[in-house]
């Protein structure tokens, strides 16, 4: 107990150093408190648009357009990938496109779809389901190509249905690796939001809320923003970690 | 004996063609839609529209110009990144103390899309060259130093302790076993931070810079030429392609001892 | 137990070093809140040149031993001495031979065995006679440039003993070196192990489940029990080398071990099962 309990107080002492270096920054004349807000001010700021319901709004907004994006470019994802993975046939034919396709960097494609669609809730949606639609076909791809050929022998040897090789093997075999591909989407879906919320911020969301800032250097806002997509993007991952632990608790885990 | 030398000769231009099959329909159909003007010209510029966006670019001198800004701004940042990042991740993953200090702060920060971190440097730096090859640094920086400190810490116990038998001493340990043990997974790292700085970049430049790939498909977007992002797209694909590959390649060739 | 030295033991004038002597040696690991007798009370002496094989159930820190004397683990209470001196940490003057292989995948055959005298002062000509030596003493000349993944698995454990004896210990250890290997394999690791006993006249120490290769091998057999970990008898075996596994004597020896075995066996299985009841009245 002691020691985790010391473990963890040295790990504090760099982000209070680093806080501390800040305020010390921030005190350095005019120059400088443009750039290093005082952490007072950020904290006054912090409250301010907590109550005002502008971080709210456009905190659910976010969140709005990644779930829409992760569900919409996730499913259609896990179908296309588990089509190639089944298939051989799709795979020859769809593959070689997919993968040409996936060089481009997600946010190159930003000036074609804004041609395209727009800058507003639209466009970024599309931006996201193609960023959580990539992680999803790759894996649900790879989660069925590696399901063991003799598990697959033994579904052959006891007699089970087409339907029953999906059902109990295929299926729990893939699903590690679809676990890691909503573990990517989940991660890419965030990151575009954002990235797509800076790049068209037509209507609400954290990223257009901090482009606004940014445009009136108002580096406490900023900050407000940085701070709220990191902590949604850790409570992301630890659920998700937590769910994927419970359904794959089968696996030995060293 | 003749049945496998003619299978194994037949496949290969089959496979190429079936390979080349989806991608040349792809693009008889674009050019088929283009021609008949199915769709307006706004909404799909036409390929040969993009080939002479190409060659006009190229007389211009201005894909030189924003390819060479693009690449310089990448490999600096990469660079510097990558390097901070793989001395920190070692060192992280071989000393536990530092581990205990340094971790937290590393997870938090790690959190955050480097993407989010572009108004903020943009209010700090302003949107000149450092900007860029900061937040080019930063992308490059947190995969390199996972991948350093996983591949650290995941040398089997073993292998230290057949070291141990044979009184190794610190520098043919750190030479002839953490090394080799480690490469192959902090080249992985390196090769994801490669695609990732790209994606930053060019994301940065979209958002703000008077040059580079990033801005030339800005510029296009909003002049309406459809042709000149196009070209864009094609380009930011190719590169990315080309540093995936290449250290893809360079993956393979430094860790020749793995099985396959 | 008192020290249990085999009274005939003819081979001990030969060699003058490497006599390793275990004295009321303990050794606990601790469990969340609980400690766990792994070795209670071993007192063994084996004299230079012998060879010694250990059997047991799994558990009952067998392999630990080995660990401890090669001076990977020093964490114990008793003495363990080689000639005389307690074992404070690894030395060359003691080689492992590990149940897998344990060579490094990113080195070939000739690299691995090389790697043994990495500490080692020679001219680096000189170490190149003595690896060139050592895979001609394992039969695997003409593997020297091949990577562990080409080798089978007899081919790398050979590679492992190889590298284990570069720098001729005076006392080798070898924890279950063939238990990974097939029957056929180890059939004929058996004879080549006795070889390179006979030559290389070290002493020799080999924890291992096959009774039947402890016999055929060992001057002496150590015979453990679990919970906690004790010598439970040592049978000498006044079998001239190399052995004949049909002699009625080795057949005799093999159902005593057995059955000794199959005993402690059944009694720790007995006792498993009474705290598992127990539990469950309990519960």
């Amino acid at each position: 107990m002691g020691l985790v309990f010391l473990k963890r107080l040295k790990g504090l002492v760099l982000p209070l150093v680093l806080l501390m270096v800040w305020e010390i920054a921030s005190r350095q004349g005019r120059a400088y408190a443009l750039t290093f807000i005082p952490i007072e001010k950020i904290g006054r700021s912090l409250i301010e648009t907590i109550l005002s319901g502008e971080l709210l709004t456009n905190l659910l907004a976010s969140l709005g357009t990644a779930s829409t994006g992760l569900l919409i470019g996730g499913t259609v994802g896990l179908g296309l990938g588990s089509l190639m993975g089944l298939y051989p046939r799709v795979d020859k034919i769809i593959g070689p496109v997919f993968h040409s396709f996936r060089q481009v960097p997600l946010l190159g494609w930003i000036p074609l779809i804004g041609l395209w669609f727009g800058n507003g809730c639209l466009a970024k949606t599309l931006v996201v389901c193609l960023a959580s639609f990539y992680p999803m076909v790759l894996n649900s791809y790879a989660g069925i190509r590696n399901v063991e050929n003799n598990h697959l022998e033994v579904g052959r040897v006891l007699g089970a249905s087409r339907w029953q090789t999906y059902r109990y093997i295929l299926i729990p075999g893939a699903l590690p690796f679809i676990f890691i591909g909503i573990y990517h989407a989940l991660a890419f879906s965030w990151i575009s939001t954002v990235g797509s919320e800076l790049l068209f911020t037509a209507g609400p969301g954290l990223g257009g809320m901090m482009q606004t800032a940014q445009m009136a250097a108002k580096m406490d806002i900023v900050i407000i923003c940085v701070a709220s997509i990191g902590v949604v993007g850790l409570l992301m991952n630890v659920s998700l970690a937590k769910l994927s632990g419970h359904l794959l608790r089968w696996r030995s885990t060293r | 004996m003749n049945a496998i030398s003619t299978a194994k000769k037949l496949p290969i231009p089959a496979d190429a063609l079936g390979l080349l099959a989806v991608p040349l329909a792809m693009l008889a159909l674009w050019v088929l839609v283009t021609r008949a003007q199915w769709v307006p010209e706004q909404l799909l510029v036409s390929p040969t529209k993009v080939i002479e966006a190409v060659g006009e670019l190229w007389e211009a001198g201005e894909l030189q110009g924003h390819l060479q800004n693009s690449l310089r701004r990448l490999f600096l940042g990469f660079f510097s990144g990558a390097i901070f990042g793989l001395i920190f991740g070692v060192l992280m993953g071989l000393f536990k103390s530092m581990e205990d200090y340094c971790a937290p702060l590393f997870n938090a920060f790690r959190q955050i899309p480097s993407i989010a971190f572009i108004p903020m440097l943009i209010l700090i730096f302003g949107i000149d060259e450092t900007f860029k090859i900061i937040i080019v640094a930063k992308a490059a920086f947190f995969p390199v130093a996972l991948g350093g400190y996983d591949s650290v810490r995941g040398i089997p116990k073993n292998y230290f302790e057949v070291a141990k038998v044979y009184q190794c001493p610190l520098w043919p340990l750190i030479k002839q076993v953490v090394i080799p043990a480690t490469v192959p997974q902090i080249l992985t790292g390196l090769r994801l931070s490669l695609s990732r700085s790209w994606m930053v970049l060019v994301a940065a430049e979209l958002m703000a810079a008077d040059s580079g790939i990033g801005q030339m498909m800005e510029w296009g977007r909003q002049m309406f030429r459809m042709d000149i992002v196009v070209v864009g797209v094609f380009i930011t694909g190719l590169i990315g392609f080309a540093l995936d590959y290449g250290f893809k390649w360079l993956e393979s060739r430094m860790a020749r001892w793995k099985m396959g | 137990m008192g020290n249990l030295i085999h009274p005939d033991f003819k081979r001990s004038a030969k060699s003058l070093s490497g006599e390793l002597s275990i004295q009321s040696l303990h050794k606990q690991y601790r469990l969340e809140r609980n400690y766990l007798n792994v070795l209670e009370n071993i007192n063994l002496t084996i004299l230079p040149g012998e060879f010694v094989s250990i059997v047991g159930p799994s558990g009952c820190g067998k392999s630990t031993i080995l660990r401890l004397v090669v001076g990977l683990d020093s964490d114990f209470q008793g003495r363990i001495l080689l000639d005389g001196k307690p074992i404070t940490s690894t030395s060359t003057d003691r080689g492992i031979v590990f149940q897998d292989h344990r060579l490094f995948p990113w080195m070939t055959v000739w690299e691995n065995i090389a790697f043994a005298l990495v500490n080692s002062d020679l001219p680096s000509a000189e170490k190149r006679d003595i690896v060139s030596l050592n895979i001609k003493r394992v039969n695997l000349t003409g593997f020297a440039n091949a990577y562990p993944h080409q080798l089978s698995g007899g081919m790398a454990q050979r590679a492992a003993i190889a590298r284990a004896l570069v720098n001729e210990p005076k006392i080798l250890l070898l924890d279950e070196p063939l238990g990974a290997l097939d029957a056929l394999t180890r059939l004929y690791l058996q004879a080549e192990l006795q070889r390179i006993w006979i030559q290389h006249r070290s002493t020799m120490i080999m924890v291992t489940h096959d009774v039947e290769e402890a016999l055929f091998l060992g001057d002496r057999v150590v015979v453990m029990q679990a919970n906690p970990g004790r010598i439970k008898r040592v049978v000498p075996v006044p079998l001239e080398h190399p052995r004949d596994r049909s002699s009625p004597l080795f057949h005799r020896l093999k159902d005593e071990i057995l059955a000794d075995l199959i005993d402690t066996d059944s009694t720790a299985e007995a006792k498993r099962a009474k705290s598992l009841a127990l539990r469950s009245d309990l519960g």
